[in-house]
């Protein structure tokens, strides 16, 4: 009993030690050998400079989580209903999945600046990208397990004459919750990354104006500050998901 | 008239021949046992009196009617050699998911009653994560019984437990049938079990499999442990064994 205590005391404190660990040597080094601002600050002063702007962090860090958001939401419902209609539809499948892969495999650096085009300077064109992004993993991940159905689960469901709907909503749904849920959490980092790339090539706010910006005026305390923000908004995001999941799916073994 | 009717049943898979013309014919209320070699088309042979795989050739008859029928009638119980067990859902809600999938059916039993048959008493709440082998095939029997089907079918279902466990559901699985005189056809590749449970036992030839032999288990009812100390019992199991070996 006191050593598991003693465990998960340990599990706890470890990152938190190592975290220390790593900032103060950092620290050190940039004293140490006078390490000029502009290129690595210390960390004490990034933890000022966070603390100072605060309030402005929040503002931007809130618009690229929204349009973060709004892109996940959109890839996802969308992903998840064209896979439902590509496994109950080989034609259909086989005719869109090529164009699904090509979408993949185009970096959405490159597809940025259209997206700006068409529209415009505002949120939408991150969200378009936010959405891009995270469109692909979401199919994919959706047609796997919507077909990870069993066969004898198959045939126990024909066998007592149970219609397409019945098989959807009762068996091949719930088997593709687990895929699905890990299509969400690989979408919410996804989707920051879309968003920032979008407020990169063209935007008047957001974390990727600001460290835009701060690149520009050599502030690279403040980018420092961004850069953190843009990380705890994706360890928020994944680590609601995540709840999220651990409540919904209760029937998996998972490891940790 | 016979309940079942199974009359030239061919199939094959590609260019794989499984089944080569069997016939056979099943009185209502009847416990057959098949065995046979692995692999010699035992599981394509149920799911073909299931309905569930259209034979090459051949036909089926249940009760004077198709097979379409019969299943739109829910005359089958499947059983399969895993449990097949949906786990978002507790051993009560699995064992009425045909229900909710079929409506209208009146229930075999109040699913407690159920429950108590199939000594799953108290276990209706639990997820089948917590069920050993043996309960989870005890959820699926009962799942197969819960809508009142005329026939079971069932493929290996005790294939994968242990000896003392088989050999209880065994008992339990005779004291069902004892009391809801339903028609079983079980697949097995247990020579003993086949003998011990069944009326008549079918033995199937290497694939693509015939019926090679039908032979009558005439030993008496209620069957019991007793009976597996019985003479009789140990010549019908070394007369099979001997078949089975030939083919
Ligand atoms: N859907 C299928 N497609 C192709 N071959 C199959 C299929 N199902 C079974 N088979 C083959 O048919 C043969 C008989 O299989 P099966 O009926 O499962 O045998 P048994 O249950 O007696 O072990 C095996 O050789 C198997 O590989
Ligand atoms: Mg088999």
């Amino acid at each position: 009993m006191a050593t598991q205590q003693i465990k998960k005391i340990i599990n706890w404190f470890s990152p938190i030690i190592s975290f220390f660990l790593i900032v103060g040597v950092w620290e050190f080094l940039v004293r140490a050998f006078s390490v000029p601002q502009y290129l690595l600050p210390t960390p004490s002063a990034i933890a000022v400079d966070f603390s100072n702007s605060i309030g402005s962090l929040l503002f931007h860090a809130g618009v690229t989580f929204w349009e973060a958001f709004l892109g996940f939401l959109i890839a996802n419902v969308l992903g998840i209903l064209t896979a439902v209609a590509f496994v109950h539809s080989k034609t259909l499948e086989k005719s869109l999945y090529p164009f699904a892969i090509a979408l993949k495999t185009t970096p959405i650096v490159a597809m940025a600046p259209l997206l700006i085009l068409w529209f415009g300077n505002g949120i939408f064109s991150k969200v378009a990208a936010a959405a891009l992004i995270s469109f692909f993993p979401s199919i994919v991940n959706t047609v796997k397990g919507l077909k990870n159905v069993d066969i004898e689960a198959l045939d126990l469901f024909k066998s007592i004459s149970a219609n397409k709907w019945h098989i959807f909503s009762k068996l091949r749904f719930p088997t593709a919750l687990p895929y699905i849920f890990s299509a969400l959490k690989i979408s919410t980092s996804l989707a920051i990354v879309g968003a920032i790339v979008g407020e990169f090539v063209g935007a008047n706010k957001g974390i990727g104006f600001v460290i835009l910006i701060s690149s520009y005026h050599l502030e690279i305390v403040k980018m420092f500050s961004a850069i953190i923000a843009a990380a705890l908004i994706g360890i928020i995001f994944f680590w609601v998901v995540s709840f999220i999941e651990k409540r919904i799916i209760f029937w998996t073994d998972t490891e940790d | 008239m016979s309940f079942i009717d199974v009359q030239n049943i061919k199939h094959s898979f590609n260019s794989l021949n499984v089944l080569n013309d069997i016939s056979l014919r099943i009185k209502e209320g009847e416990f057959v046992s098949v065995i046979g070699p692995s692999g010699c088309g035992k599981t394509t042979l149920l799911k073909i009196l299931g309905g569930l795989l259209p034979p090459s050739h051949g036909n089926i008859t249940i009760k004077d009617s198709s097979l379409d029928i019969a299943i739109k009638r829910r005359d089958f119980g499947f059983v399969f050699q895993n449990p097949v067990l949906l786990p978002w859902r507790t051993v009560l809600q699995n064992i009425e998911l045909p229900l909710e999938i079929i409506g209208d059916q009146t229930p075999f039993a109040e699913s407690e009653k159920l429950l108590e048959l199939l000594g799953l008493k108290g276990f209706g709440k639990y997820y089948p994560k917590a069920l050993s082998g043996g309960m989870k095939q005890r959820v699926a029997i009962a799942r197969a019984l819960v809508f009142n089907p005329d026939i079971l079918l069932m493929d290996e279902p005790f294939g994968a437990l242990d000896e003392l466990t088989r050999e209880r559901l065994n008992l339990e699985l005779l004291k069902i049938w004892e009391q809801t005189h339903k028609t079983i056809i079980f697949i097995t590749h247990s020579i003993s079990e086949a003998v011990f449970l069944s009326n008549r036992v079918i033995v199937l030839s290497e694939r693509p499999a015939k019926i090679d032999e039908i032979k009558e288990i005439d030993l008496p009812f209620p069957r019991t442990i007793a009976v597996k100390q019985s003479k009789e019992y140990f010549q019908y199991i070394t007369w099979l064994r001997n078949k089975l070996k030939k083919s």
